[in-house]
């Protein structure tokens, strides 16, 4: 349990609590934004940025200190969505809650694990060739030249089942997400 | 090419990469594409993060800090006290766990599963695999019907889950799988077998007598029965438990450590022991309105004067067969021209496969393999097989199958390859026997290869947090020296970053040494700053160790 002795005001203390929080906090966050975002350069600039906001909020008193870590997921959250929201303006004016109705607010294990049932259950409908593309490709992260040459085949031929693979993918995705009871998915 | 598959694909590259595709801040792709990029982040979500290097939490507080306060922040502040905490709360737990080994030796309850094994014959039992989240919420994944013997032979009717119908059977010549939702049997060659079924009492086994180590952390009771808890750490791998009955001395369940939030427990409710699997089991048998899909290239054949015929080519044979091995059939592929002889070991733990064709297009060795030679011709040797070169080239019927291995060279207008589950040593004396001459493996001592003129700095600490990371799953590129050459290269060329596709192709790269231990890439482009790059594994000289760049020739 973080702890934050607020009496002692003097800068000291100030830096040993970001260093306590940071440290306290950090992996929970991160891996948090590394679900949405998917790749560590952009997860480490959100997680940087969600703290400096956070921190300035926790400053000015307005976050119990013993709700870091659901605080820092909202800021981060609303970060990612202030982002990429603002990709699609400079845009077609695309509605992103309507395009990405597979990005999941995943608020926990428990719905992290359905999400991954989910998408292996999925996984599984596809044809062997589209499966095989998928996990070299991003589950294993091979290049499109070693995974043409692992499965025999052109390169552009991977891309083009790759691109079918993910479209059949997505459909079986949305299919399976619209028969589920509940909330529907979307940021 | 479609533009937009190019996108989705350099989108991928992009992410693989670890940094941030210009999608992500750049204006939007059509709808299409920007669902399939979530579909993409979504399936690679199955992966673990890559997590941050270096001392994360600590250059990220003073960076937060630096932000903060507008100065720049220094390095080496003190320590924060989690990790002192957590250090101890380890210890405890070890302590606590030490104190409840029970008195029985782990050595003697993997001793005691062996002997137990060694006096069955085959088994029938229902098998039921649950899957756990972090939260302690538990999910019947499926539920399997299994009979199975101690030759390798199989019968699965799944009853419950996703499995629910679908019966796969693997007999010893074929294995097959029956689809009622699909009204569809297909038909795959027996060996080698990449899926067989999970929990087989033999294989569980024999990775417990083959584990780092194994420890009994308790007793519990499993469907009724009183059984030993073994906590197994694997050469590799996050430990796992079994736990086995005290009566049958067999495995009853095992239970997975905890990855991607998620556990398997897979479990025998019931479990009985007999002499043979039912014969009508094993026999295939397409129902009415259902499809046979044949998807076994191999037809077998009765005599090699019969392959010759098909082939219009006489097959070599061993001289000898070698010790412990008997003749167990021919195939022929008619479709790429190829003859495989199989033998069995006589107890019929391992298959070895001679395969043999016509020699097509030039010999290129597979860059994760060891550079040998077979009677003095180029050879390449797997273990396991990485890469399907050659006459091995079958679609994935080989690769990635963890225990396979394999020889491959060419001798006098013929390609031929040795390919099984028998030690590297066995196979070599198929080789041997086949062409009469002798595999000869390269040296693998100190600097075996010529020096490298520029001489790179390798920070060892990094490099085995790095060993860490792939056995982890991450970045599987680092165990092959033609990527890691590439991405050497490329950043000579580009040391701002790589954007997009390599400046160098991977075909532009060609290993022309490799013992194992060391490899030597030669670039052939003639635009790039460099001309040979040496690697090594600095960690591990096995196929799971990572190769790093220790040195360069520069381009003249």
């Amino acid at each position: 349990m973080l702890r934050i002795n607020k009496s002692k005001n003097s800068k000291q203390c100030h830096e040993a609590s970001i260093e306590e929080i940071c440290s306290e906090t950090w992996e929970i966050l991160y891996r948090y934004v590394y679900f949405k975002v998917q790749n560590r350069e952009e997860a480490e600039d959100i997680t940087q940025e969600a703290y400096v906001k956070a921190l300035s909020r926790w400053q000015q008193g307005a976050v119990r200190p013993d709700n870091h870590a659901a605080y820092l997921k909202t800021t981060a959250l609303n970060i990612i969505r202030d982002r990429w929201r603002k990709t699609k303006r400079k845009g077609a004016e695309v509605d992103l809650e309507a395009v990405n109705p597979l990005d999941i607010a995943v608020e926990g294990p428990a719905e992290t694990s359905n999400l991954r049932m989910m998408v292996d259950d999925a996984l599984k409908k596809l044809a062997e060739d589209q499966r095989r593309v998928i996990d070299l490709r991003i589950i294993k992260g091979f290049s499109v030249a070693r995974t043409a040459e692992m499965m025999g085949k052109k390169e552009s031929t991977v891309r083009v089942i790759q691109y079918r693979a993910l479209k059949a993918l997505a459909d079986i995705l949305e299919e399976n997400s619209e028969s589920r009871e509940g909330p529907k998915y979307g940021w | 090419m479609d533009g937009n598959e190019k996108k989705l694909s350099e989108y991928i590259d992009r992410l693989n990469a670890e940094r941030q595709p210009e999608q992500h801040g750049a204006p939007g792709d059509s709808p299409e594409l920007e669902r399939l990029y979530s579909t993409v982040r979504l399936v690679r979500s199955l992966r673990e993060p890559a997590l941050p290097k270096g001392d994360y939490p600590k250059e990220l507080a003073a960076a937060v800090r630096s932000r903060q306060t507008g100065k720049g922040y220094q390095k080496g502040k003190k320590r924060v006290w989690l990790g002192g905490l957590a250090g101890m709360a380890a210890v405890l737990v070890i302590a606590v766990m030490l104190s409840s080994i029970l008195p029985l030796g782990n050595v003697d309850v993997v001793h005691a599963m062996e002997e137990a094994f060694r006096g069955i014959k085959a088994y029938h039992g229902i098998l039921e695999i649950v899957t756990s989240n972090a939260q302690g919420q538990q999910n019947l994944r499926t539920k399997l019907e299994v009979w199975a013997d101690k030759e390798g032979r199989y019968y699965i009717r799944g009853l419950e889950g996703w499995q629910k119908d679908i019966i796969t059977v693997n007999n010893g010549g074929s294995k097959w799988q029956v689809r009622p939702d699909r009204r569809e049997v297909n038909v795959f060659p027996a060996f080698p077998d990449a899926y067989r079924f999970i929990f087989e009492l033999g294989n569980e086994i024999e990775q417990a007598k083959n584990a780092l180590s194994t420890s009994v952390v308790g007793e519990d009771t499993i469907a009724g029965r009183k059984t030993d808890v073994l906590e197994v750490t694997p050469k590799g791998g996050a430990p796992y438990r079994i736990w086995v009955d005290k009566e049958t001395r067999l495995p009853l369940q095992k239970q997975s450590a905890m990855q991607n939030a998620l556990q398997s427990t897979v479990t025998y409710t019931s479990i009985n022991f007999g002499d043979v699997i039912p014969g009508e089991l094993l026999v295939l048998e397409v129902p009415d309105g259902y499809s046979e899909i044949d998807k076994n290239p191999e037809q077998f054949v009765n005599s090699m004067t019969e392959a010759a015929e098909a082939l219009g080519f006489a097959p070599k044979v061993p001289g000898e067969v070698p010790a412990g091995f008997d003749p167990e059939g021919v195939a022929i592929v008619p479709d790429t021209g190829l003859v495989k002889l199989y033998y069995i070991a006589g107890d019929r733990k391992a298959k070895v496969v001679v395969v043999q064709g016509k020699a097509d297009g030039e010999f290129k060795r597979a860059s994760t393999s060891i550079f040998a030679q077979v009677n003095g011709s180029p050879a390449e040797v797997q273990s396991p097989v990485g890469e399907e070169h050659g006459i091995l080239r079958s679609g994935g019927q080989y690769a990635g199958i963890a225990g396979i291995s394999s020889i491959r060279w060419r001798q006098d207008g013929y390609e031929y390859a040795v390919i099984g589950d028998a030690p590297l040593e066995q196979m070599a004396d198929f080789a041997e026997g086949l062409v009469g001459g002798a595999l000869e493996m390269p040296s693998t001592g100190q600097q075996s290869f010529a020096r490298s003129a520029i001489e790179v700095p390798v920070d060892l600490e990094m490099e085995e947090n790095e060993q860490k990371s792939v056995d982890a799953g991450h970045s599987p590129w680092r165990l092959d020296p033609v990527y890691v050459a590439q991405v050497f290269v490329s950043l000579e060329i580009s040391p701002e970053g790589i954007v997009g596709e390599y400046p160098i192709e991977y075909e532009e790269l060609e290993v022309i040494e490799n013992n194992g231990a060391e490899a030597v890439v030669k670039v052939t482009d003639d635009n790039t700053p460099i001309e040979k790059v040496f690697l090594k594994r600095l960690v591990r000289q096995d196929s799971t160790g990572i190769w790093t760049v220790v040195g360069y020739d520069p381009a003249n």
